[in-house]
């Protein structure tokens, strides 16, 4: 057996100030080869260990270290970021501010530039090849979406040919389908012989991707597992903030002793281990009667488009229509780049169409000022630092009552901070909260501006399970005070578990508007517009029922009718 | 009140768009193909004729020159509007000093003179360095052995600045949006310049922290990626630079600009227009 | 929090409390080049009202170096800010004027640099207002004189035309008063004050620092004053220089150094002289400071 890639021993960790030890007594053996995923709840301490891989703890980030961690048989303390770099890769979570360079290419090369390698072109070529991005070379790093720009930000990390790459939570600026695939090149990655190391909290990709697990709890690691083993442990896992992944959950409910690890596994397990006609049937969830009396917006005939650099007009909206009524939730999906930002933006006034109309509660949009719209309707930005302006949550939601002069702000600030449970950090400025809470204050600021009508840009997308369940609750508990909520999103689990109604964006108009068991039961369309069901849509879907369970009890539910034999 | 419409032009948007075609050349013009360290050099020499003469005939020439290249080179609208303005602004002034310290036809002649120097040499720099994108500048900056920080500064300026935009229209807006509504704009608009004013002041507060924390991230990576490497080892900036090449282009037209400068100082000597 | 013993044996601290690491001084420097630069395309779309040769136009927002430099190293804050003015505003706007840049980088550097070297302690009112002061006082300072001598020495004969250099220095000194009120007070002082202290204690643990402690060293601190005075005294000199050589371009042409032989050489030294005065007052004020609990 060759000797380890990574030998962590006795690592203790101290940042300068700090009252405890950030990691304390680490020891850990990274096997050649192996894909690891490191779990671990906040603050465990998963990302300064990462760190510690490439030298930047505690060459870069200085402060007290003992024990040693060695990579590739080199002593990290004798060693540099310099050298440790040319060996190990690190893709930061919020990669768009590791890209330095103006395009593609040079982003690749500029690694291999600065170390003088003089087959840098090679490098550069061959770490595209690997990523299969060879097309966008010579693209702008900000023409590129999340996807592209995340794979940049891999192959630039590839070009050294290092012999580990630790990649931070993939998922958490990524759609599903996208992460998906950033997962899959990975494989093919750790396939040649590369160690990958990932740190992740879905459940999902972990069983479906990893090959062991290392959880991390207060820093240090309280197990190294092989994958098979870790995703067993559920209770624990729960424990730390990663929910099991549904199929498991499922199977489990269904009497399974393994867990599978993938929709496919668990669908081989369902079919082998009960009578196949108990289940066939489907179970027919009862439409609900959507109540259309009453129109809160509605568009007609709307077009738009945006002046790319090139000078020229890009439609992004074609004759659009559509109507919103009292109680709807919608979900609006579509791909990247369908336009969903802009249709919220000219939903929410913020933005005029070139040509047709919008009114929102029977106001034209053109009629009014975005800043007079704003009494209407409100925008909840993607990125909720965005909307953080002053130096406290409580500040931010006060700003609009107390501008135009509200007579209860008072009330209504302390009414809305109870009602997003923010209580206690209503005097942080909101970019020091957790990505849950800053999702939960961004709300809350929405909320103090009183609208009829809430937009949100993606609220769930890069947050973990538990803080994503805490959103979607939140916004099942609004319809008392708002007539209409739209979310434009990528999260197919938010769209199960909120929206009555599903409205797919694509070609610049609504060319489905249908129920979210509808959306999941048409495979064309998911295919066509980009989206990955939830893995317990998936598992129905595999085990051939119409419409596909949207949770986890529909589906046990469903396949109960037999015995399960055990496994 | 009249109807909201989508505007092109003269919006955050737009002159975003306009700052990035101008950084990276996109509009093409024939010094973008050329190389950056020939186009470095052909400044100097249209940048620098101006400043050896007073006679108003060479400088008007030189002035012309200048105009030619800045036509060839493509140059925005933007950046030339502004250009043309302060050229207006710069009119005005002679104007006005001239008949504040009641001056002739002499004194208008003198500090046109000035006016017309200045106009010349700046009129070399945009066609110049509108025309090399930041890649170029770089290069040729590193060509020049300039420090590599200074050359870096110069590329990731330009990678940035279409993100530190799109922040500040987002705070703006915020504020728009969310802050006190807008009174009547007042005399000549005071009110709504003093409260775009105070926006953009207040707006620099959120754009401090979000801006730190991105910084954050970029120079760690840039770390991890040897940039502090590069400033001690000299290959980096040997294989940077194998690509620049020279072509007949480059010199067509530096000797072109030299037989200009040449004529223009003929003409001078021949006709002068001397105050 | 874990209670148990560390194991392993220390191999040190890397934590040097006295000194920035270069990615600290990269983050400076590289955070003060962005936001100035962003700052400056801002100013240029502000319009500009123009009174006759008097321009009531807004310069920078000195509130963003100044806040900068009370924070953080003010050596490195004053490096990056004229850098992004240079890079996102005159390059990118055509406003380049090669090798004069060079003369403006040198004023806003030292306008930053020694401002930011007076606020030792960056919650004082005080201080943080005479630093925004000084940044517009000594870059606009440095900017008459190399525009004056601009003009005296690009015009062939400057002194025969009537008026002229008297009206020219009138119109530098009310555009110097204008500077102070709108560039160092209204966008300087005020929102200095303002964002100082809410950005004291938030902004430097993003970027993995320690806040300043009043009146201590800042992390990082150039050498001794000593070396400090002469560093300054040099770039000041070179500053004038600069403004010299394009004065002696513009006359190469013509002229035949008559100036030179009007007045000798000793007129090359009134600049830095009034240089050196200027200095020396900042460093008394800064010993007084320094003094004070």
């Amino acid at each position: 057996m060759s000797t380890p890639i990574i030998e962590v021993r006795d690592l203790s960790f101290c940042y300068p100030g700090a009252d405890t030890d950030t990691l304390r007594n680490v020891n850990l053996t990274i096997e050649r080869g192996d894909f690891v995923a490191v779990v671990g709840g906040n603050g465990s301490g998963k990302t300064t260990l990462c760190k510690t891989f490439n030298g930047l703890v505690p060459h870069y980030w200085q402060g007290e270290f003992a024990g040693s961690v060695h990579v590739d048989g080199i002593d990290t303390w004798n060693s540099s970021v310099s050298e440790l770099s040319t060996r190990v890769g690190y893709v930061y979570q919020d990669f768009q501010n590791q890209l330095v360079r103006p395009t593609v290419r040079d982003e690749v090369a500029f690694a291999p530039l600065n170390f003088g390698l003089a087959d840098y072109d090679d490098r550069t070529s061959d770490a595209l090849d690997a990523l299969g991005i060879e097309a966008l070379a010579e693209r702008f790093i900000w023409q590129l979406s999340g996807g592209q720009a995340h794979l940049t930000a891999l192959a630039s990390v590839l070009a050294m040919r290092p012999s580990v790459v630790i990649v931070d939570e993939p998922v958490a600026e990524l759609d599903p389908a996208r992460a998906h695939e950033v997962y899959r090149r990975l494989t093919e990655l750790n396939a040649h012989g590369i160690t990958v190391i990932a740190i992740e909290h879905h459940a999902e990709f972990i069983a479906e991707y990893a090959r062991s697990v290392v959880l991390m709890s207060e820093g240090t690691p309280v197990w190294h597992l092989p994958v098979e083993d870790a995703v067993n442990r559920t209770e624990e896992l729960e424990g730390h903030g990663i929910p099991a992944p549904e199929v498991i959950v499922a199977c489990r409910a269904l009497g399974a002793k393994k867990a599978p690890r993938s929709v496919q596994a668990a669908a081989d397990f369902i079919r082998e281990n009960t009578r196949e006609d108990a289940w066939k049937q489907s179970i027919r969830v009862p439409a609900t009667q959507r109540d259309t009396s009453e129109v809160v917006l509605s568009a007609r005939e709307v077009n738009h488009s945006r002046k790319g650099v090139g000078g020229k007009a890009q439609p992004i909206l074609r004759g659009l229509n559509v109507d919103l009524y009292q109680g709807d939730r919608v979900a609006l999906v579509g791909g990247n780049g369908a336009g969903k930002t802009t249709l919220l933006r000219i939903l929410a006034g913020l933005d005029v169409p070139r040509s047709g109309t919008i009114e929102v509660a029977g106001v034209n949009t053109r009629s009014r000022s975005a800043a007079r719209m704003a009494n209407l309707v409100s925008y909840l930005y993607q990125t909720p630092s965005k909307m953080f302006l002053r130096d406290s949550i409580e500040a931010d939601i006060r700003l609009f009552p107390a501008g135009r002069k509200a007579d209860d702000v008072d009330e209504l600030v302390e009414k809305v901070l109870t009602r997003v449970r923010l209580n206690e950090f209503a005097d942080r400025d909101g970019r020091t909260l957790s990505g849950g809470q800053q999702r939960r204050a961004a709300l809350a600021i929405g909320l103090a501006m009183r609208p009829s009508v809430l937009l949100l840009d993606e609220p769930t997308s890069s947050l973990d399970i538990a803080s994503r369940d805490d959103v979607t609750d939140l916004l099942n508990e609004l319809s008392d005070s708002i007539a209409c909520s739209v979310v434009a999103t990528h999260d197919m689990h938010l769209v199960s578990d909120w929206a009555s109604r599903v409205l797919v964006l694509a070609d610049g108009h609504i060319t489905a508007d249908l129920t979210p068991a509808d959306l999941f039961a048409d495979t064309e369309l998911l295919a066509r517009t980009n989206l990955v069901p939830p893995q317990i849509v998936r598992l129905g879907s595999a085990l051939g029922l119409d419409p596909p369970p949207l949770n986890v009890a529909d589906l046990v539910k469903a396949v109960r009718t037999s015995a399960v034999v055990e496994a | 009140m009249s109807e909201r419409k989508t505007h092109d032009v003269l919006s955050m948007e737009w002159i975003k768009l306009e700052l990035i075609r101008t950084a990276y050349a996109t509009r093409g013009g024939l010094f973008a193909k050329m190389d950056p360290r020939v186009v470095l050099l052909w400044y100097l020499l249209l940048g620098g004729a101006p400043w050896f003469t007073h006679n108003i005939t060479v400088l008007a020439i030189l002035f012309g020159l200048g105009v030619i290249s800045v036509i060839a080179a493509r140059v925005g609208p933007l950046v030339l509007g502004l250009f043309v303005l302060s050229l207006v602004v710069e009119v005005i002034n002679v104007f006005v000093v001239a008949w504040f310290v009641g001056g002739d036809v002499g004194t208008l002649l003198a500090l046109s003179e000035l006016s017309l120097k200045l106009g010349a040499v700046s009129l070399a720099s945009m066609a110049a360095f509108v025309s090399l994108d930041p890649e170029k500048l770089s290069s040729a900056l590193l060509a020049l052995k300039a420090p590599v920080m200074l050359a870096f500064s110069v590329s990731y300026g330009f990678r940035i600045l279409p993100i530190l935009i799109d922040e500040f229209s987002i705070v703006m807006e915020g504020y728009q949006l969310r802050g006190a509504p807008a009174k009547a704009p007042g005399f000549l608009g005071w009110r709504s310049v003093s409260r775009w004013g105070k926006h953009a002041v207040l707006a620099f507060y959120p754009i401090f922290l979000n801006v730190a924390t991105s910084v954050r991230t970029t120079v760690e990576a840039l770390e991890t990626r040897g940039l502090n490497h590069s400033v001690t080892h000299p290959e980096g900036r040997r294989l940077r630079l194998s690509h620049l090449q020279t072509g007949t282009l480059d010199w067509i037209v530096v000797a072109v600009t030299f037989v200009g400068i040449v004529f223009a100082f003929w003409v001078g000597a021949v006709a002068p227009i001397h105050r | 929090m874990t209670t148990t013993v560390r194991t392993g044996e220390l191999r040190g601290n890397s934590f040097n409390g006295k000194d920035l690491s270069t990615p600290q001084k990269l983050m400076i420097f590289v955070l003060s080049m962005s936001l100035f630069g962003l700052s400056n395309i801002l100013v240029e779309v502000i319009p500009e009202f123009t009174i006759g040769p008097v321009e009531i136009a807004l310069a920078y927002f000195v509130f963003i170096p100044l806040v900068l430099a009370a924070l953080f190293n003010p050596f490195w804050v004053a490096l990056g800010a004229p850098l992004g003015e240079i890079i996102f505003t005159d390059l990118l706007l055509g406003d380049f004027s090669g090798i004069g840049e060079i003369e403006g980088f040198i004023q806003m550097f030292l306008a930053i640099y020694i401002a930011g070297s007076l606020i030792r302690n960056p919650l004082s009112k005080a201080q943080v207002a005479f630093g925004a002061i000084m940044i517009v006082v000594i870059d606009k300072f440095l900017s008459a004189i190399v525009d004056l001598s601009k003009v005296w020495f690009g015009l062939e004969d400057a002194e025969f035309v009537e008026g002229l250099p008297e009206s020219m220095l009138l119109i530098e000194v009310i555009g110097f008063g204008v500077d102070i009120l709108l560039s160092g007070i209204v966008f300087g002082v005020i929102p200095a004050l303002w964002l100082v202290p809410k950005l004291y204690g938030r902004i430097e643990p993003l970027m993995g620092m320690q806040p300043r402690q009043p009146g201590k060293p800042i992390q990082g601190s150039t050498p001794g004053i000593g070396i400090t005075v002469a560093l300054v005294f040099v770039l000041g000199a070179a500053s004038a220089v600069f403004a010299f050589l394009e004065a002696w371009g513009a006359d190469f042409g013509a002229a035949e150094w008559e100036w030179l032989d009007t007045y000798g050489p000793a007129i090359l030294l009134v600049p830095a002289a009034i240089f050196v005065v200027l200095l020396a007052g900042v460093f008394v004020f800064a010993g007084k400071q320094r003094k004070q609990p």
